[in-house]
Formats: C-alpha cells, sequence, structure tokens
C-alpha cells in the first residue's frame, strides 16, 4: 500500500498520474518540519549587524527609493550641513561603479561602495562586509550610518538591514501615484521624504492627498517635504536627525 | 527581482537540512506566501525551479505555495473579515478602521517531504 501517497495503488512500477513520487521500498519518506521564516538568512544577520551599532550607539539608516529620486542629493545636503557636528558613514548601495561614494566623499563623509553585480537591492551579509570596512576606514564608528540602497522602490523593501530608521523617498517628478503603487514600502518605513519640491508649481502632485495615502497605509510615517535646490524643509530633517542620534548615545549610556 | 535571492536562500536552507537529516533527495517543500508579503508567487516559483538544479539532492524537489489571504479582525466590533486590497481597510459590519491584521504577511517554510 502506497501509504504516502494514499493513492491506493500497490504497484509501484509506474508514474501515479497525479504527480505524486514514486517511491522505492528500500526508502524511507519522511516529513521534515521547518517552520523558519524564508528570509531568516537575511534576518539573523540584520538583527547582529543591529546589535553591532546598537553597542556602538550608532544611529543607522536605511533610504529606499526609485532611481533618480535624489537619496544621494539628500545625502549631500546633509553631510555638508552635519558634517561639523556628527561622524558620518556611508554605504552606497549600487548595481556597479563606485559613482556615488565618491560624490558622498566628496562632501566630506567616509563612505564604502557596495555594488551587488546585478542584485536589485541590499542584503544584511553585504551591509555587514560593508560596514567592518567602513570602520577600517574611519579608524572607528560614526554617529550616523546612511545606507543608500539600490534605487528600487520594490524589492529593497522586503530586506531588514539591520536599521532603525527605514527612509521612503519620492520625488515630485515621480508622481503622486507612488505610495498607492508600491504599498510595501510605505508600510515598511518609519520616514516619508517627498524630494524635489521646488518643482511643486509645474506639476500635478498634490502634497495633501499623497500624504494622506501614504498615511493610510501607515498611520506612523513621520513625513518631509523638501528641496534641496533651495533648502526647503532641510532643516527640519536635520533637526530630527540631531534629535535621534541624541537618541541613540543616550539610550546607549543607559544600556 | 528578489524572489531571485529569496529562493536560492530556501534552496541553501534545505540544502543544509537535507545534510542535517542524512536525506538522499527532497521531494517537497512546502511555502506559505502572505499576499501583503511583496512576493510575486509565479517569479518565485520560476526561480526556485531555474536554480534548484544546482543542488543534486533537490533537483526533484517540488515546490508548493500556499498563498494566505489579507485577513483582520475588527478592534470595535470583532468581525473578521478578508480582503482583496491594501488599501484602505475597514470593517464591513461597524465601519471602523481600527483593526488588528490577522494573516497576510507570511513567509514561511511549513515543511518539507524528504527520502532517507
Amino acid at each position: 500500500m502506497c501509504d504516502v501517497c494514499g493513492c491506493g495503488q500497490h504497484d509501484h512500477g509506474h508514474e501515479h498520474h497525479h504527480n505524486h513520487f514514486v517511491v522505492s521500498d528500500d526508502t524511507t519518506r519522511k516529513n521534515v518540519e521547518i517552520k523558519k521564516s524564508l528570509l531568516s538568512e537575511n534576518e539573523r544577520v540584520a538583527r547582529s549587524n543591529r546589535e553591532h551599532f546598537d553597542r556602538h550607539g550608532i544611529l543607522a539608516i536605511n533610504l529606499i527609493s526609485s532611481p533618480g529620486s535624489g537619496k544621494t542629493t539628500l545625502l549631500e545636503k546633509t553631510i555638508e550641513a552635519l558634517k561639523d557636528e556628527l561622524k558620518i558613514g556611508v554605504l552606497e548601495g549600487d548595481i556597479e561603479t563606485e559613482r556615488d561614494a565618491e560624490r558622498v566623499r566628496a562632501k566630506g563623509a567616509a563612505a564604502v561602495q557596495l555594488t551587488t553585480g546585478g542584485a536589485c537591492h541590499l542584503e544584511a551579509p553585504l551591509v555587514h562586509k560593508g560596514f567592518h570596512a567602513l570602520e577600517k576606514q574611519m579608524e572607528g564608528y560614526p554617529d550616523i550610518l546612511f545606507i543608500e540602497n539600490v534605487g528600487n522602490l520594490v524589492c529593497p523593501s522586503s530586506f531588514y538591514l539591520g536599521e532603525h530608521i527605514r527612509v521612503v523617498l519620492i520625488s515630485v517628478p515621480e508622481g503622486e501615484d507612488k505610495p498607492a503603487k508600491y504599498p510595501k514600502a510605505f508600510k515598511t518605513s518609519d520616514v516619508f521624504i517627498i524630494t524635489k519640491a521646488d518643482l511643486l508649481p509645474y506639476f500635478d502632485f498634490d502634497v495633501e492627498k499623497v500624504k494622506e495615502e501614504a498615511l493610510s497605509l501607515n498611520p506612523n510615517l513621520k513625513i518631509f517635504v523638501v528641496s534641496a535646490k533651495t533648502g526647503e524643509g532641510l532643516e527640519e530633517w536635520f533637526n530630527f536627525l540631531r534629535e535621534k542620534v541624541q537618541e541613540k548615545k543616550a539610550a546607549k549610556v543607559e544600556g | 527581482m528578489h524572489e531571485t535571492s529569496i529562493a536560492m536562500g530556501l534552496l541553501d536552507s534545505l540544502n543544509q537540512m537535507a545534510e542535517r537529516e542524512k536525506a538522499t533527495k527532497v521531494l517537497k517543500v512546502r511555502v506559505k506566501v502572505g499576499k501583503l508579503s511583496g512576493i510575486v508567487v509565479d517569479s518565485f516559483v520560476f526561480a526556485f525551479n531555474a536554480l534548484k538544479e544546482q543542488f543534486p539532492k533537490l533537483s526533484k524537489a517540488e515546490l508548493i505555495v500556499e498563498e494566505t489571504p489579507i485577513r483582520y479582525r475588527c478592534k470595535g466590533c470583532g468581525k473578521e473579515f478578508e480582503v482583496e486590497t491594501v488599501f484602505f481597510p475597514e470593517c464591513p459590519e461597524c465601519g471602523s478602521v481600527d483593526l488588528e491584521l490577522l494573516s497576510g504577511e507570511e513567509l514561511e517554510v511549513v515543511d518539507a517531504e524528504i527520502e532517507v
């Protein structure tokens, strides 16, 4: 009796017609319970990244957006403004090239380029490796670590890297339908930044409507509207970062 | 495209499991994928089947994906209900938007059938 598939067939010399496997008599089948997340390996490394950041009082921020939303430009402005008061480290995720790392280094931050060689997102093990390279370059630890993900609004949102704050960016020219079309990026983020606000007069981009849709996906989102060009909204963003760095340091002292 | 890395991760962990259990072959693996998990099931199955050949013990493994629905419980009246979309979910009974997510975010390997 074939008690595995329960088909009632005693003869195992044929292929069963409904996609079951044929078992020969000298082998046994067994069922192994696994009950593990499909992302468990990534999550394990991400947790260890996070513990490492916490131990050294580092605030880690993961930036997610489409290509061209202004992640690197926002970083450049942020580094310019904060480099005299905070030690800033950057991990730059891209499929190819060192260009973004060069851009942020030119502004005075330490940076390590992570090239994924084709993958459309960063994973925790690559961040782990990159962070150790960054430590070496800095001969110490940053107060704030920016992880600039590969430009992609879909896949990065599934991979936790060990960050404390996840930031999703949408630029005005991309259009106001982005939260609705990429819900996961908004559901898993803590901060939402609308960039290129200086272009608002030229586009049909209803800021209030976009905010409302984003908040309906995730009521806890903190939202900033900024322009790297005019400087609008940047001071609020910098103050938010200052405050979070202080919280992190205080938590380390208490810990 | 992240389905490919997730499929590769699954194959790696199945291969380790097969070694640990001294299995000669893995025949089936069951996974649960929620509709809010961000995984496209067709791409995931495609990647799994394309990559499994690299692992001798897994080359015959059949991937069974169980898609779990988006289910909420209303914190107001206790009604449990299913929705199709992630947007503006509200209780069909009392209209409340204060809801607890019961299922939909699963991304879990449930079990596997092996030959030893």
